[in-house]
């Protein structure tokens, strides 16, 4: 192909890129060394005082700790719960597909749907969690408003909304193996256990790997379903670094500092970026 | 080929309802209105429907948002100068921030709003010149609330200072094991902030000091936090996450004896058999002092107009409307809005339904404003969390303090 | 694929609790469908229930007066603009991509950069997107909702298609171009007919993400008029019990259409996933 017509092809997804994406990450990176006195015009450089002020207060470090905690206890959760969901679908039934069909759906939904539905289902006095509690005699849980259990509740939803995720891609992965690699490890006298160790699990760990990504990448965003569950309460148990910096943002407008939370942000998932992409380029051992 | 055909239909088709949608709706007679949600928002959607009937021309759409969501968007559309709304729903805090800056339309010029208004709200109102920046819609002003035969029962005198409060709490608790007596609304944010500020005044502490800076870091503050935090045995669990519904219901229905804040607003149904256990029994006065004496909170919420509107006379016509003697006596009667208009506190037919309206005037008359900063929102924002964080334990007193006063002294030198 | 024959049936035991665990799932989902037919008084006297004793529409007919369905129309303006601006910048960009040499190196950069823009969080952008809205004149505008999306969209819309794009053998455009057929006719005539399930797909997933697009919507759009479903959800969630009813029928009109799409979902995540990582 001729430069000037790959050029021509690229135009318009590159200039859509410059635009939205890559200017406004420049002026992130100029904004963070910025304090604004009136929402968005008029920034005044002020060196690193914007990362000294995330580092001194306690919100920031927080909501790290609690974007870190949300991320690592929804995806370990997400991807167990997957695989078994993957085992126990991988015999024939009648009817099967159905069942992943059902599984998949609120994968689908908006997030802001699910927040408001299952903010109904959490509420302490109402809500239907708590009320099918105490119909069969047991208290009720105080799911958002305990500070310790709030965090967990919104994992909770996540995993409901995203093990489907993982279960597929695990289930495509699963299917994809031979079965005469199982024959093969039965007839050496593998048990069912050991078969899934030294079978199933090395020659799913690509798949592993991908839905893994996937469900970290996500978990490092959340932002809608703390929106619309708690608003990032009790105290600051569920904010998290997205909430922080729409607060920040567009409550406060102090754009400079919100810059700075948001360039935090940015080098983050350029690591993890970075990460990420060797382990899916390394050439398959 | 069929598909490609198919495709070029699809994407004119998308063109048509794209032009069509970002065609600007005829700006002439749109009212757009952004309020508050819950009893303000109801008596706002009954106001809509009359104004309605009387303009069938006028497209109006009105947004119903929970207080900091109400905030986020009225600000931000000022700032950047969206014109994307008429009718501001204003808390009287974010008033100073909203006047300084040139975001309200003068009502004064748009052809004036009938007074006369109760003193304190008319104050807040007016801009530094005494022109009307927005109008007063709701005379609220902070009360303390107490179910005046529970009390009896138990023997105790209705608490005058905030020691007496905290030991009816442990007296009423001891009679009944297990319950917890007293609330108020735990919500990070504005409304545990509301909560705290009658306790933070009556044992002598502030906020920021006359001359704006953060004061939080004094005895003063630490003694009333210190107090405030006493209470959490006789508070019901999940109190963290109480607003305004809660506080109301528990209220009526007998679940707690005493409100450390309650609103006139909230008292419409107190009163009405239907909805309430607790008829003739709940008392709301001006709240208990400590080191010094009780100072009612104002808290009133006003309309005003955007400075950007593209429907100023429309918007101002409305806000005329809404605040008309009638009108704000039927929200009342309806709601159980608080008037602003001084007549309507001798009305009759008010002072009847709501028995508590003398008392009300005159702690309105005598109420003050909550400190009149331009970064209030964030300043209620920053104390709203650590006292959250505080309430909860997962930080001292002295900690939650020195972090909010350190937050709000950044805050305040911006 | 190694389904069908040689797979070992389930026993009773495994099925039943694959049913169990698909009624779990749902069950939010048929809470909100019965919530959304419940009258308010009857949801409040017995919140654990889930059948409805005396269905009503009192919820649509209130969210139809709140003029929900501009809302929807809006959502499906956007959804549709934004899917085909997504399809139309992204199919010569990756038809380049794909057919350029080299492509290891390349894969690999474009892999970063795609990785990179989708763990970005879409909080990071708003504020300079709002400056960059403002300036084009788009703020509160669908226009500028549609063309904010192409920042997840556009990436997604090219990884996908990168990877049917190589499927096609380069012989089948060679030998049009024996006869003579320029670029875009090559294009038209062959490889957007043979690349259409993938186009489709592509599409699907874009129109998903889209329609369920909230934080720029929620930021970017201040008047009612242009509210679309998610951000007409939102600002409807407020300390008000009694509106669950009418949240649950926003939530099932808002489901329905992606619901309808589950399919293509379901192929695309078991089949495009695993082809892309290779």
């Amino acid at each position: 192909m001729k430069p000037r017509l790959i050029v021509l092809l690229l135009a318009p997804a590159l200039l859509l890129f410059a635009l939205l994406t890559v200017y406004p990450l420049v002026r992130v990176l100029v904004l963070a060394f910025t304090a604004t006195e009136h929402g968005f015009a008029e920034a005044r450089f002020v060196g690193f005082e914007n990362f000294v002020e995330l580092q001194e207060g306690r919100a920031f470090r927080r909501a790290a700790w609690n974007t870190v905690a949300f991320a690592l206890m929804a995806t370990i959760s997400e991807l167990l719960l997957g695989l078994a969901l993957a085992l126990l679908l991988d015999r024939a039934f009648p009817g099967r597909r159905w069942i992943t069909l059902v599984l998949l759906a609120p994968y689908v939904l908006s997030t802001i749907v699910v927040g408001a539905v299952w903010r109904a289902w959490f509420h302490y006095d109402i809500g239907f969690l708590n009320s099918v509690l105490r119909s069969i005699g047991l208290p009720g849980v105080p799911w958002l408003f305990d500070p310790n259990l709030a965090l967990s509740s919104i994992v909770l939803v996540d995993v409901w909304q995203a093990t489907p995720f993982c279960f597929l891609i695990l289930y495509a992965g699963l299917r994809a193996i031979p079965p005469e690699l199982h024959e093969a490890a039965r007839m050496d006298g593998a048990g069912a256990w050991r078969r899934l160790r030294d079978v199933t699990l090395p020659l799913l760990a690509p798949y592993l790997l991908v839905a893994g990504l996937m469900r970290t990448v996500d978990s490092f965003k959340l932002f809608d379903k703390v929106y619309a569950m708690t608003g990032g309460g009790p105290g600051n148990a569920t904010e998290t670094l997205s909430m922080h910096v729409h607060r920040l943002a567009f409550r406060f407008f102090d754009i400079g500092l919100a810059s700075a939370a948001a360039l935090v942000m940015v080098v983050v998932a350029g690591l993890l970026a970075a990460l990420y992409a060797r382990q899916i380029m390394r050439p398959p051992a | 080929m069929i598909s490609l055909r198919r495709t070029f239909f699809a994407a004119g088709f998308t063109a048509g309802l794209l032009l069509a949608a970002i065609a600007p709706a005829a700006a002439q007679d749109r009212l757009v209105i952004a309020g508050r949600d819950a009893a303000f928002g109801t008596a706002l959607a009954s106001m809509v429907t009359a104004y309605q009937a009387l303009n069938p021309t006028v497209r109006i759409e009105r947004l119903e948002l929970p207080g900091g969501q109400l905030y986020e968007r009225i600000a931000l559309n000022a700032r950047e100068r969206a014109r994307a709304l008429d009718v501001l729903m204003l808390d009287d805090i974010w008033a100073p921030e909203f006047m300084a800056n040139g975001w309200l339309a003068n009502l004064d010029q748009l052809g004036g709003v009938q007074g006369p208004f109760v003193r304190s709200a008319d104050a807040v109102s007016r801009g530094p010149a005494g022109q009307m920046l927005a109008a007063p819609m709701v005379g609220n002003v902070a009360m303390f609330a107490f179910n005046a035969e529970i009390l009896a029962r138990h023997n105790i005198a209705p608490p005058t200072t905030w020691t007496q409060v905290a030991a009816a709490g442990r007296a009423l608790q001891q009679a009944e094991p297990g319950s917890t007596p007293i609330a108020f609304r735990g919500v990070r944010g504005n409304p545990i902030v509301t909560g705290f500020i009658p306790v933070l005044g009556a044992f002598g502490g502030e906020i920021v000091n006359a001359q704006g800076r953060a004061a939080l870091d004094s005895p003063q503050a630490l003694a009333a936090l210190q107090y405030f935090l006493s209470l959490r045995p006789y508070l019901p669990r999940g109190v963290e996450t109480w607003n305004a519904n809660e506080v109301r219901q528990a209220i009526e229905q007998g679940r707690i004896a005493i409100a450390l804040e309650f609103w006139p607003g909230w008292a419409g149904t107190l009163d009405d058999a239907s909805r309430s256990r607790v008829v003739g029994r709940v008392n709301l006065v001006s709240p208990p002092g400590e080191t010094r004496g009780p100072a009612p909170m104002l808290g009133a919420w006003m309309l005003g107009v955007a400075a950007d509107s593209p429907n100023a006379a429309r918007a101002a016509d409305f806000i005329r409307f809404v605040l008309s003697a009638e009108n704000q006596k039927r929200m009342a009667i309806e709601t159980g809005n608080p008037p602003t208009l001084t007549a309507l506190y001798s009305d009759p037919d008010l002072v009847q339904r709501f028995r508590w309206f003398p008392a009300q005037l005159a702690a309105l008359e005598a109420a003050q404003p909550r400190p009149r900063i331009t970064q209030w929102n964030r300043v209620e924002s920053i104390l709203g969390e650590q006292l959250q964080i505080a309430l909860i334990g997962q930080a001292s007193p002295q900690e939650a303090l020195a972090e909010a006063n350190r937050q709000i002294a950044r805050a305040m030198a911006r | 694929m190694t389904a069908g024959m040689n797979e070992r049936p389930a026993g009773p035991l495994r099925i039943a609790l694959a049913l169990f665990v698909a009624g779990l799932f749902a069950l939010p989902l048929l809470w909100m469908l019965a919530t959304s037919v419940k009258p308010v008084g009857e949801y409040m006297a017995s919140p654990a229930a889930l059948l409805p004793q005396a269905p009503t529409f009192e919820h649509y007919v209130a969210i139809g007066e709140a003029r929900v369905g501009r809302a929807a129309l809006n959502s499906v303006i956007v959804t549709v603009g934004a899917t085909l601006l997504a399809l139309l910048a992204s199919f010569p960009a990756a038809y380049a991509l794909a057919r350029l040499r080299f492509h290891r190196r390349l894969d690999a950069a474009f892999l970063v950069f795609v990785l990179l823009v989708k763990l970005t969080p879409p909080i990071v952008l708003a504020v300079p997107l709002y400056q960059v809205l403002r300036t084009l004149g788009l703020l509160d505008t669908l226009l500028g909702l549609i063309l904010v999306s192409q920042i997840y969209a556009l990436p997604f819309a090219i990884w996908m298609l990168l990877g049917f794009i190589r499927d096609v053998p380069m012989a089948l455009e060679e030998a049009a171009r024996m006869d003579g057929a320029r670029l875009p006719q090559v294009m038209r005539d062959i490889l957007i007919p043979v690349l259409a399930p993938g186009l489709a797909a592509t599409g699907v997933l874009v129109a998903i993400a889209c329609w369920n697009e909230f934080l720029f919507a929620f930021l970017f759009v201040q008047s009612p008029a242009n509210f679309t479903l998610p951000t007409f959800i939102a600002t409807r969630i407020n300390e008000d019990e009694t509106l669950w009813g009418q949240l649950s029928a926003i939530g099932v009109l808002a489901s329905l259409p992606v619901l309808a799409l589950i399919g293509v979902v379901h192929r695309a995540l078991s089949r495009g996933f695993a082809s892309g990582m290779h």
